[in-house]
């Protein structure tokens, strides 16, 4: 964890600096007549975050010195799933916009199974299947309202 | 008591009845299948709450929590695989009762333990959360400062391994609920120009981004092993390994009553969670029964039955804050508060003057809930004892496209799906580097109150020396120092002693 953590510390640093430096003050305007600056508790949870980010990472050197078990890594597994998750919603997402809601929802839930290794034809064919309708069921019947 | 008529009427009505069925049934469901808790089973439930009154959509959720507590016992006995950690030590003790044939006597133990730890809970809320309502109707803006201030530190040094890490996920969420238009002046915030977020970003794809996906994308990289632990064990067809009898009620009557208060007041204690309850209810009854290293050789009901207590008594006791003060002191009760924002309602002191007879309603349907609980928990223990086989190919892309319609729902279309994205990545990377998401999702929720609060704090106290005539905040704010302090002491220990190991 020691290793992890002197990276998050180091990265969290930069990001509470570019906080300070340059989005609050870009992203927040001075509030003219408030009584309280609209920046004071963005401010506020930058210096924070940017001071105990300082900490983690002097904390984490240290482990590191005195050579302290450094944990364990994420998985190679975890980090592809994670990146599956992400492009298979993100494709989804964009055919729910330009194609319709109901191919999107078969090809994500399709799509997941294939990668998680489902190979059974009538698993991929009727479970999106009966997924989809009951969504439909669901909203379009029993709650009355409509999706896309 | 005439005007309780129409409180009992709306809540046990077949409708509201029926959803709060369901709900138990849909959270036993899930709570049961390996890898998905209470966290994901209400969060991925809310977009079903939008077309749903008040009380029933509370209703609702309080049922699914109740139930995915309970049923996370069933994989943690029948599979030694937690649903999620509060249920481990019921997995230690329940697993080798499963392997020695008597999975359905572990099972039905801790199901009486769950309900009956959940009803005494459920009790305790009734009776706590009103009375100190009460009094936190005094509390001035200077003393909720002071409160909040003292419940982010509380949270953030228990909820994770390293108080660092903790607080810096509390700032984190707070930071992020300034995104939006500010309050007094109406001046847009870190929006980066998108017009979408004016308003703020939204809770709940917020919420199922970081508690829900970031699960499912952990959970689908661990797929292999969760198939593999997808076996269940035969009983072994006798009586006396499927029934409780009375004697082994007897043993079992005193863990029961001691996890049930260890969890209750842990559940009223922000920040420390089911786990905690559940560990400690565990360790006392290990200790108690001086039995030691034989509870995980060949399994112990009184384990199972002190942990389970412990377990359910939680998640009640947990919105004692939440109902009396507004703030949540989990992750269900920071679930909630998106489930009552949606509905018009705001937690806090007034919520018992101002929605009475809709808390009074969710007070019946919890007891009925406690009820139900036990009716499906019995009679469909065998059912499901056979869905926790469903394989998890099936059942984590259901939970995906679950979270992307309650996020497209309430997120406004397309944008909250990718507001969801965004926050499970950064889910990923808390739940993988221990920064404590808890800690993030209650700082973006009690955010904007902690903004009104410190605004109105600094209106009112322009020198020190008038701190002075407030000697509640400032109790907390010592409370708040000594929190960080002893915390960071203890958590430093832990880390030598586990170096040392």
């Amino acid at each position: 964890m020691a290793k992890s953590d002197l990276i998050s510390g180091i990265v969290l640093t930069i990001f509470g600096l570019a906080l300070l430096a340059y989005i609050i003050p870009t992203q927040t305007s001075e509030g003219g007549d408030a009584t309280i600056s609209p920046a004071l508790l963005p401010q506020i949870c930058a210096v924070g975050i940017t001071g105990l980010a300082v900490l983690l990472t002097l904390k984490a050197a240290g482990r590191l010195r005195r050579r302290l078990p450094a944990g364990t890594a994420v998985p190679h597994s975890e980090w592809w799933s994670a990146l599956a998750v992400l492009i298979a919603v993100s494709a989804a997402a964009s055919i729910f916009k330009w194609v319709s809601p109901g191919l999107s929802a078969v090809l994500l839930v399709v799509g997941l199974m294939l990668y998680m290794g489902e190979r059974r034809l009538w698993a991929l064919i009727g479970f999106p299947a009966v997924l989809v309708v009951g969504a439909w069921f669901l909203f379009y019947r029993v709650l009355g309202t409509a999706i896309g | 008591m005439e005007d309780l008529v129409p409180v009992f009427q709306a809540a046990l009505a077949p409708a509201n009845l029926a959803w709060v069925t369901f709900g138990v049934a849909l959270g036993y469901l899930v709570g049961a299948l390996p890898g998905l808790g209470k966290g994901t089973a209400t969060a991925v439930a809310i977009p079903l709450t939008f077309y749903l009154n008040p009380l029933a959509a509370i209703a609702f959720l309080v049922g699914i929590s109740k139930g995915s507590t309970a049923g996370s016992a069933v994989s943690a006995i029948l599979l030694n695989t937690p649903g999620e950690p509060s249920s481990t030590p019921t997995a230690m003790a329940g697993y080798p009762l499963a392997r020695a044939g008597k999975a359905q006597k572990a099972l039905k133990m801790g199901l009486f333990a769950s309900v009956l730890g959940d009803l005494f809970s459920t009790i305790v809320l009734i009776m706590l959360a009103q009375k100190l309502a009460e009094y936190a109707l005094g509390i001035g803006p200077v003393e909720l400062t002071a409160i909040l201030a003292f419940s982010m530190v509380f949270i953030a040094g228990l909820s994770g391994h390293s108080m660092i890490k903790g607080l810096i996920a509390g700032l984190f969420g707070i930071l992020v609920s300034c995104v939006g238009l500010e309050v007094e002046t109406g001046s847009p915030r870190l929006t980066f120009g998108i017009i979408d977020v004016y308003d703020g970003l939204p809770l709940i794809p917020v919420a199922i981004g970081m508690l829900a996906m970031s699960e499912m994308m952990i959970q689908i990289g661990q797929r292999h092993r969760l198939s593999e632990e997808s076996d269940l064990l035969a009983g072994s067809g006798k009586r006396e390994d499927r029934v409780v009898s009375a004697s082994e009620w007897k043993n079992c009557a005193r863990p029961i009553i001691r996890g049930s208060l260890i969890g209750t007041v842990v559940g009223i204690l922000p920040g420390l969670g089911a786990s905690v309850g559940s560990f400690l209810s565990y360790g006392a009854e290990r200790k108690a029964s001086g039995r030691g290293a034989d509870f995980e050789r060949n399994g112990a009901l009184e384990g199972v039955a002190a942990a389970e207590s412990a377990d359910n008594a939680v998640v009640p006791a947990s919105f004692v804050p939440l109902f009396a003060i507004g703030i949540p002191g989990s992750v269900i009760a920071a679930i909630l508060i998106s489930a009552f924002t949606i509905q018009g309602i705001t937690p806090g002191p007034l919520l018992f003057l101002e929605n009475r007879d809709l808390i009074l309603g969710v007070y019946v349907s919890m007891l009925a809930a406690s009820l139900i609980l036990l009716i499906i928990g019995y009679f469909g223990q065998n059912i499901f004892a056979r869905i926790v086989r469903i394989s998890p190919a099936l059942v984590m892309p259901v939970v995906v496209f679950l979270c992307c319609m309650g996020a497209y729902l309430q997120g406004g279309g397309t944008f909250g799906i990718g507001v969801m994205l965004l926050f499970s990545v950064i889910g990923f990377f808390a739940k993988k580097y221990d920064f404590s998401f808890v800690t993030f999702l209650i700082g973006f929720v009690i955010g904007p109150s902690f903004e009104l609060s410190l605004r109105q704090t600094l209106g009112l106290v322009t020198n020190w020396s008038e701190l002075w005539s407030h000697p509640v905040a400032i109790v907390f704010a010592v409370l708040a120092v000594i929190g960080v302090w002893r915390l960071t002491v203890l958590q430093r220990r832990q880390m030598e002693a586990m170096a040392n190991r």
